[in-house]
């Protein structure tokens, strides 16, 4: 055995030692794994002999450069987060559908919010006609907010909000109702999206020019870091730029360039790398290609480390590994024949978990229609639960490492990524590149070759352009309040007549006069939200001071 | 002819604009111009474009559920400007439910998500052409000859002449029970010629040889508008034996225009399914 081998050898010995001790402290779900015919089930399958390339490429699960995990023992001993994505009318209303997911065996709260409240208007805002509550939950106020979380307690749910332009307006909030409840910002822990860059590429809900964005974000960073070090400050999100049209490559590349841009912009600021990465967090689609997908999440995490220990120098093996969401790929649910999406989202589904997803959102079959009624969500998250509980597959560390194809993709796609990488650094990086519109012009084109295919029948979608059905029953779907509107502004008004408004008027002065200069926003922010300023008011004195992005 | 305009907008909050930019590159490709307005329009600025566009139509994507109540104030608006002619569509996350309330507030046609982009920039174009009197000519013709059906009492005794003297070959033999006949295809270049053998005495071809004898019996043109295509020629007068296209071999959609009209010739229109081929 040559000499690197025997050190190969060494280190896999050291794994298993370490790998026993953490058990010790975190055991796994099971004393002993074994299959239906009595078959050992081994924690991790790999070669016999652990040679330079393995070691280099795959590695070990919990070790640089994480491609077959970043735990050691990944689901055997503990299952992803299911996490399912909820959120619509009122606060009251949400909070009942939350409650009765975590009834339901849920672990994790996702709160959707509405898109005015995402761009940051006030539910009685001219903008937000016929948008309150529709896509989301509406928050105007702390008021709100008290309600959407109502008896859920705090310290012990991880909640994730989707919320991104007004993030620190957000996550004061909750900061501020747990405070209430008796949770200091120290315990608190979930994530905000808090992505920007992917907003003005594919999603659309950005207020802000690039510029005064990045240094909210930046803002959150460094408050958080010192205040609320339990929560992902941000979620660099793929999911979005993939349901936009693009490329399994082009989600992984544009995802990661946009992550290097957050890193440059929180170390432009003062921060140390080690200090903000171990919060930096991915969203990631789940989306049909099953092996694809599979080499997708495996190449993320390889990719990410190699860039965060060469290209920044991070030491904290927290700061190289790469955690991520997984959200299957709503833009693959049909509306034709919807029961077929629920075999769409379970193949989706267990592509995230042969990926190694630290939490999963699985669809409802009706989402091409209207938002999931409660017997469509929970059917949803039952199908994570049969995976996790049934399929077995959760008894091996990635199981299918060492496959030969899917190593070879995983390889592919790593080059793909660093290549499109390459070309965005020569750009300017990142935000240069938005600003040119790159990625746009790069996923308009492939999603109407995508298109182009479907319609010509390369590309088959079944039960749409090919196996349709000629009379579809019509299912029954999920209608928002149509009051709802009218009563949220009610209720604004009264918050506007009875909180203290000289209070109110002097907060947001002390906002405009941090905006003005260079101070971290948070704290003001979160003086702001506890008078009871509103979402429309936050933003419209930063409106005023930074300006609006209005596309390019 | 003066190109159709139309304007492609996102009325309300919503950022979901792949399907906007699709349908928009499709109805430019389909040879209409296109004006997006971006994401975050009032319905008061997407009237104001579209009558300073001086567009036919607007087609407007929503998928935030904000439908109900957008698409029919920019209908009213557009109505109080004068500029109701404008017609309006659209699309995105509607539920069925909702299609025909928008009906009624004058948003011509909702498209629910799978439709083909083509069948959206042929509603348009037919909308707008309904709207201006203008009798549609078929901008396209007929794409090819598909195939030329000879009539032959025995593929047996005919083959041989197609195979071994001209060369050609034979794909395949296929019984079309409906029409009681055996079909043999031998492809030439793009198109093929199909001998046509009577399976029985009632078969359509075995009159055909018994009145005429061997022969040419039909000439097939490969068409993909086969419905609008049969709609206009009706229109025009010319007669035709199927009205409205019937299942013919390979699930193929297939009429005959009758030789009356046809200067005594049996004309085939045929729409193949190239997803069923697929």
């Amino acid at each position: 055995m040559a000499t690197d081998q025997k050190d190969f050898q060494k280190q896999f010995e050291e794994w298993k030692a370490l790998t026993e001790k953490l058990i010790e402290k975190f055991p796994e779900k099971k004393e002993e794994f074994k299959t239906s015919s009595g078959i050992n089930i081994d924690r991790l399958g790999h070669p016999e002999i652990l040679d330079q390339n393995y070691m280099d490429k795959l590695g070990l699960p919990g070790q640089y450069p994480y491609t077959r995990g970043i735990q050691p023992t990944m689901y055997r001993g503990r299952t992803w987060t299911m996490r399912q994505y909820a959120g619509f009318g009122s606060a009251e209303e949400t909070n009942r559908r939350f409650r009765y997911l975590l009834d339901q065996g849920q672990t994790g709260l996702s709160v959707a919010f509405d898109l005015p409240t995402q761009i940051g208007y006030d539910s009685d805002d001219m903008m937000a006609k016929g948008e309150v509550g529709k896509v989301g939950v509406a928050i105007d106020s702390l008021d709100d907010m008290e309600a959407l979380l109502r008896d859920i307690p705090l310290d012990k749910v991880s909640t994730s909000m989707t919320i991104n332009a007004p993030a620190s307006v957000l996550l004061a909030m909750y900061i501020v109702v747990a405070e209430k409840q008796g949770v200091s910002q120290k315990e608190i822990s979930g994530t905000i999206q808090n992505d920007i860059l992917k907003e003005y590429i594919a999603r659309g809900t950005y207020i802000f020019p690039p510029k005064p964005s990045m240094r909210l974000i930046t803002d959150i960073f460094a408050y958080c870091a010192e205040n609320v070090p339990r929560w992902n400050t941000i979620s660099i999100s793929g999911y979005h730029i993939r349901e936009a049209g693009s490329t399994a490559a082009q989600e992984l590349a544009f995802t990661i360039a946009n992550g290097i841009a957050y890193v440059d912009a929180a170390i432009a600021t003062g921060l140390k790398v080690d200090d903000f990465a171990p919060r930096l967090a991915f969203f990631f689609n789940g989306h049909n290609e099953f092996l694809e997908e599979v080499a997708k999440f495996r190449a993320a995490r390889r990719i990410w480390s190699k860039i965060m220990k060469e290209r920044y120098g991070a030491k904290k093996p927290k700061s190289l590994q790469l955690r991520f969401h997984t959200q299957v790929a709503g833009s693959t649910l049909t509306a034709q024949q919807p029961d077929n999406n629920i075999i769409r989202v379970t193949l989706q589904a267990l592509a995230a978990v042969f990926g190694g997803t630290q939490s999963l959102h699985t669809n409802a079959k009706d989402e091409a229609l209207a938002l999931p009624t409660e017997d469509s969500a929970r059917i949803a998250l039952r199908t994570q639960q049969i995976i996790a509980n049934e399929s077995g597959v959760t008894d091996t560390v990635d199981p299918l490492g060492g496959s030969y194809y899917i190593e070879k993709l995983t390889d592919q796609l790593e080059t793909y990524v660093f290549d499109y990488i390459q070309k965005i650094d020569d750009m300017g990086g990142a935000v240069s590149a938005v600003e040119q519109g790159y990625m746009q012009r790069e996923i308009h084109q492939a999603a109407y070759e995508t298109q182009k295919k479907i319609e010509s029948g390369e590309e088959v979608v079944v039960g749409m352009n090919k196996y349709k059905l000629d009379d579809e029953p019509k299912p029954e779907l999920h209608r928002i309040d149509p009051e709802l509107q009218r009563k949220q502004i009610e209720k604004l008004e009264k918050l506007r007549s009875t909180r203290d408004q000289n209070r109110v008027s002097a907060r947001l002065e002390e906002l405009r006069n941090g905006a003005k200069g260079d101070h971290n926003l948070m704290p003001l922010i979160i003086d702001c939200v506890r008078d009871y300023c509103t979402v429309g008011e936050i933003c419209g004195v930063l409106r005023d001071e930074f300006g609006e992005y209005t596309g390019i | 002819m003066k190109k159709i305009r139309v304007l492609i907008a996102k009325p309300g909050l919503d950022g979901h604009d792949r399907g906007a930019l699709v349908v928009a590159q499709a109805l430019r490709d389909y040879g209409m111009e296109v004006i997006y307005t971006g994401l975050r329009q009032t319905p008061q600025q997407i009237v104001a474009a579209a009558i300073q566009e001086d567009v036919d139509a607007i087609g407007l994507s929503c998928l935030s559920g904000a439908h109900n109540e957008l698409f029919p104030e920019i209908v009213s608006l557009l109505e109080a400007r004068q500029a109701g002619d404008i017609i309006v569509v659209g699309g995105g996350v509607i539920p069925w439910e909702d299609i025909p309330f928008l009906e009624s507030k004058g948003i011509q046609k909702v498209f629910t998500p799978g439709t083909p982009t083509k069948d959206t920039a042929i509603y348009i174009e037919k909308a707008v052409f309904e709207r201006d009197g203008i009798q549609k000519t078929e901008k396209e013709p007929p794409k090819k000859i598909d195939h030329i059906g000879i009539a032959v009492s025995s593929l047996e005794e005919s083959l041989p002449f197609y195979v071994n003297q001209l060369h050609l070959k034979l794909e395949a033999i296929e019984e079309v029970a409906s029409e009681g006949v055996k079909v043999a295809f031998i492809k030439i270049g793009e198109s093929r010629i199909e001998l046509l053998e009577p399976m029985s005495e009632d078969s359509p071809i075995a009159s055909f040889i018994q009145k005429r004898g061997e022969g040419i019996h039909h000439i097939a043109l490969a068409d993909d508008r086969i419905d609008a295509r049969l709609r206009e020629l009706s229109a025009n007068g010319v007669r035709l034996i199927n009205e409205t296209p019937v299942k013919g071999a390979g699930g193929a959609n297939i009429a005959f225009l009758h030789p009356k009209s046809a200067g005594g010739v049996l004309y085939e229109l045929c729409e193949k399914d190239t997803k069923e081929e697929a």
